[in-house]
């Protein structure tokens, strides 16, 4: 029955679900922006971060709140480690980009195959039910938990934002962002940026995994494909554009929602593939909506020279 | 003398700045023509735009009787555009022979098809190509060197392979990007005794050079850039004595 | 006896594996995890043809490397045209992607597989599969071998060594990495055909990332741009979960137990030897010229 009431529904529930992915695609954006890596250990983080959330809350019944703190600890924990152990030593040794890649994804694949050994392979939740308190308005139903993800990650992108434009720090990423070499010229302790734009990533994925698990239930491997997601919001949004991939991550979240009404739910994982080649063969650059000027991000221009 | 490169309004710009403003330029046959002019002038640019390496904003380019514009970097090269690197970038884990045998333009040996189908006439170009490499090393007097990895030869060797490399090309069009600098002594002395021989055959060469001693010494006319435009064209004496380039080059 | 024979059958098949995954991103560069898809797809195509259309062992396996390489240019062709960046993200959605299509295939038997694929030797089975998988890793092996020594070999070496100087020296770098890229796809495809005659059964779970995981431990550790680096690694690596096995550990752990060794021992190269076990003959001059 294709009512209004029924669109309605679908794009708030579709509004409600984006939430989380938007500040996954974020926290992938900003890694990409600033460090300027593709963090394919995005995935282990989310699993470090959900497991033990899952943990706190389920083994030690410890209250939502402490687990959260604990997820984002672990996370920003294990994201630290990787870049001061891991990244900087590749840094120093002008490794290829062949290692970056290699390392970031079999470092996802390690935690997902760690966790499968620890906690199993059945799907865990982080809530105790997984039903909310619901209102009906105007004949939509909205319950709590919509209401609490979308609240959460206007605020949390928000704040982002007024972190990335407004603060010390966030100017500084955004210099080393444009010109590492020129931002230690002046200054920049650009390993420091590096750090806090890996913890700014950590505490937006442990939020999201902590909305993600309150709402649904996941296995070790869950995350890899979420993660994939968020890399298609960020290649649509535009590398280096932390609010594109946002926006763009609220786009396919909808746009997966309404696909229920055309292609049947066997076929609804493939999708996410196909709009990731969809992406790549004709907006590789990301959707460009506004005309600012930008500096060509692969086009082959070596140096002006003389 | 026939044209071998005609530049008609190129134009290009990065960003905001104009790095090439409705360049007009020709190049003839057995002229080896310096490129001019300070830092920023334009100079490389407008090799990578005749080479390929970077797409013009506007303007033709035409080599011979074909027309370069739209084509890419590879298929500029295979019609003849042949031209070294400020930075040399020769194939470092190769050998000097090795390096050369990239360059010609149609090789049967890298088409895997051809590889598989036709093996003995893969085998007949690699002898021929070898033996053409080495010609060109013993005209250069680094035959004795052909099998030594690039990174072990001295600088000026390693100069004189990229010009060795790019002579490999048979096309009509040389462009030579700072191949003097840094070079001293017989290295230098072979280096302008072939280019000039490779003039004589017919090549077109273009020469970007900032030392003006060079020039004077290497070409035969020269043309001067600044800020993305040509100013002058002409005999080399007549342009290195005039006034604008004292205003520009020493005033600047 | 059996068991020796039936382990020299995954050598043979992973030897395969690794050496045409190692000449895409060992010799080509080029980054991508999808490697598994083309040897599902090899298992497949001859499990299809096999069972509907009862076609000849060599033609099925012939099919299976042709279907793998066509399918290969639907990866290849979109993602270099913009960048070599770009394959790694495009190969993980291509290998997800056709996965989830499997699955939800029912002339390919969906998730639950296919099977009934028949059997096309005689006599010892074990035996002459490990024979032929073997015969058939020899002959990658070297053929490997002759095209990296050859001028093919010194082409891809001077792209990998300086892209722009080989485009301007007139060379299709993209066709290479195109060719390159087809070339290991199809030689998957006929791993996978080998393996869907000898198992006789082919589910969409055996190829799954920790494939992409094996292979490119085998690869990483073997010794990247060697010849005989990922044949080292297939050996090492298919050795140790049969040292694991002795441990009788619950199957719900030794999978993971197993990832869990291929991931870290990847991660333990790329930081203390990041060449891997054999090292490649760069920097010497040991291509075209003395031969």
């Amino acid at each position: 029955m294709l009512d209004f009431q029924t669109l309605m529904q679908i794009f708030w529930t579709g509004l409600a679900n984006s939430s989380y992915a938007v500040l996954l695609a974020a926290a992938f954006a900003l890694v990409l922006k600033v460090v300027k890596v593709w963090n394919f250990a995005q995935a282990g983080m989310m699993g470090i971060a959900y497991y033990t959330m899952y943990a706190a809350i389920q083994k030690f019944g410890l209250p939502g709140s402490v687990a959260l703190l604990l997820g984002a600890l672990a996370a920003i924990a294990a994201a630290l480690a990787m870049e001061v152990f891991g990244l900087q030593t590749f840094r120093r040794r002008h490794s290829p980009p062949l290692t970056f890649f290699i390392f970031t994804l079999v470092l996802s694949e390690l935690v997902q195959y760690l966790l499968a050994m620890i906690a199993g392979t059945e799907p865990v939740s982080l809530a105790a039910t997984l039903m909310s308190t619901s209102h009906i308005v105007g004949g939509v139903v909205i319950s709590e938990w919509d209401l609490k993800a979308i609240g959460t990650t206007v605020v949390l992108m928000g704040l982002l934002y007024l972190v990335m434009h407004r603060s010390r720090q966030g100017q500084f990423m955004i210099a080393a962002a444009d010109n590492p070499h020129l931002s230690r010229l002046y200054g920049i302790n650009v390993r420091r940026v590096y750090a806090v734009t890996f913890v700014i990533a950590a505490i937006l994925i442990a939020v999201g995994m902590y909305l993600f698990g309150t709402r649904a239930s996941m296995v070790p491997n869950t995350p890899l494909e979420m993660m994939l997601f968020a890399v298609i919001a960020a290649l649509l949004g535009g590398m280096g554009n932390v609010f594109g991939a946002a926006i763009a991550a609220v786009f396919l979240g909808l746009l997966r929602a309404f696909s229920i009404l055309v292609i049947p739910s066997a076929w609804q994982s493939l999708i996410l593939y196909a709009l990731l080649f969809i992406t790549i063969l004709f907006f590789p650059q990301g959707v460009r909506i506004k005309r600012r000027a930008r500096k060509p991000a692969t086009a082959a221009a070596p140096a002006a020279g003389v | 003398m026939t044209t071998v490169l005609n530049l008609k309004g190129v134009c290009k710009r990065f960003g905001g700045v104009v790095v090439s403003d409705n360049i007009d330029l020709e190049i003839r046959s057995g002229e080896i023509l310096g490129l001019i002019g300070p830092n920023g002038a334009g100079k490389t640019s407008l090799f990578n735009l005749i080479s390929g390496v970077v797409p013009a904003d506007a303007g033709t380019i035409v080599l011979g009787d074909r027309t370069l514009t739209g084509l890419p970097l590879y298929a500029r090269a295979r019609l003849g555009v042949a031209r070294t690197w400020q930075h040399m970038r020769l194939f470092g884990s190769l050998s000097v022979l090795d390096n050369m045998m990239i360059a010609p333009s149609h090789y049967p040996g890298e088409s895997l098809w051809r590889l598989i189908t036709a093996g003995p006439s893969v085998k007949r170009a690699e002898a021929a190509t070898r033996e053409r490499a080495h010609k060109i090393l013993a005209r250069m007097k680094l035959d004795a060197l052909a099998n030594a990895n690039v990174n072990d030869i001295t600088f000026g060797q390693q100069k004189l392979v990229g010009l060795a490399r790019a002579l490999m090309s048979e096309g009509p069009l040389l462009l030579l990007d700072e191949p003097m600098a840094g070079v001293e002594g017989m290295a230098y002395e072979t280096m302008r005794d072939i280019v000039r021989e490779e003039a004589a055959a017919g090549r077109a060469v273009c020469v970007v050079e900032h030392n003006v001693s060079f020039i004077r010494d290497l070409c035969n006319s020269a043309v001067f850039m600044a800020q993305g435009r040509i100013l002058e064209r002409g005999d080399v004496t007549t342009l290195l004595e005039s006034k604008t380039l004292a205003e520009l080059y020493f005033g600047q | 006896m059996e068991y020796v024979a039936s382990l020299l059958v995954l050598v043979g098949l992973y030897v395969i594996l690794a050496s045409s995954f190692n000449l895409i991103i060992g010799f080509g560069g080029l980054i991508s995890i999808a490697h598994p898809i083309f040897f599902a797809l090899g298992a497949y195509t001859v499990g299809v043809l096999s069972t509907q259309f009862g076609l000849h062992p060599v033609l099925s396996v012939a099919a299976g490397f042709g279907i793998s390489m066509a399918f290969s240019f639907m990866l290849s062709l979109p993602s270099l045209r913009i960048s070599g960046d770009y394959l790694l993200i495009t190969s993980i959605g291509f290998q997800l992607g056709l996965l989830e299509i499997i699955k939800n295939l029912d002339f390919v038997g969906g998730a639950s597989g296919l099977g009934g694929i028949p059997n096309v030797v005689q006599g010892n089975r074990n035996l002459v599969f490990a024979g032929i998988a073997l015969g058939v890793a020899f002959v990658v092996v070297l053929a490997i071998r002759a095209l990296v020594r050859g001028p093919y070999g010194r082409a891809i070496q001077a792209m990998r060594d300086d892209e722009l100087a080989f485009l301007a020296l007139g060379r299709n770098a993209m066709n290479i990495k195109i060719a390159i890229f087809a070339l290991g796809s199809g030689v998957a495809g006929i791993a996978g055909g080998l393996y869907a005659y000898y198992y006789q059964y082919v589910t969409p779970d055996q190829f799954q990332i920790l494939q992409s995981a094996m292979i490119l431990t085998m690869v990483v550790v073997g010794g990247m741009g060697s010849v005989l680096g990922p044949v080292v690694g297939a050996v090492l690596l298919l050795l140790l979960p049969e040292a694991i096995t002795f441990l009788n550990l619950p199957s719900g752990i030794m999978g993971p137990l197993q990832g869990v060794i291929f991931t870290s021992l990847v991660i333990l190269f790329l930081f203390l030897r990041p060449q891997g076990l054999v090292a490649s003959a760069k920097g010497s001059a040991a291509h075209g010229g003395q031969s």
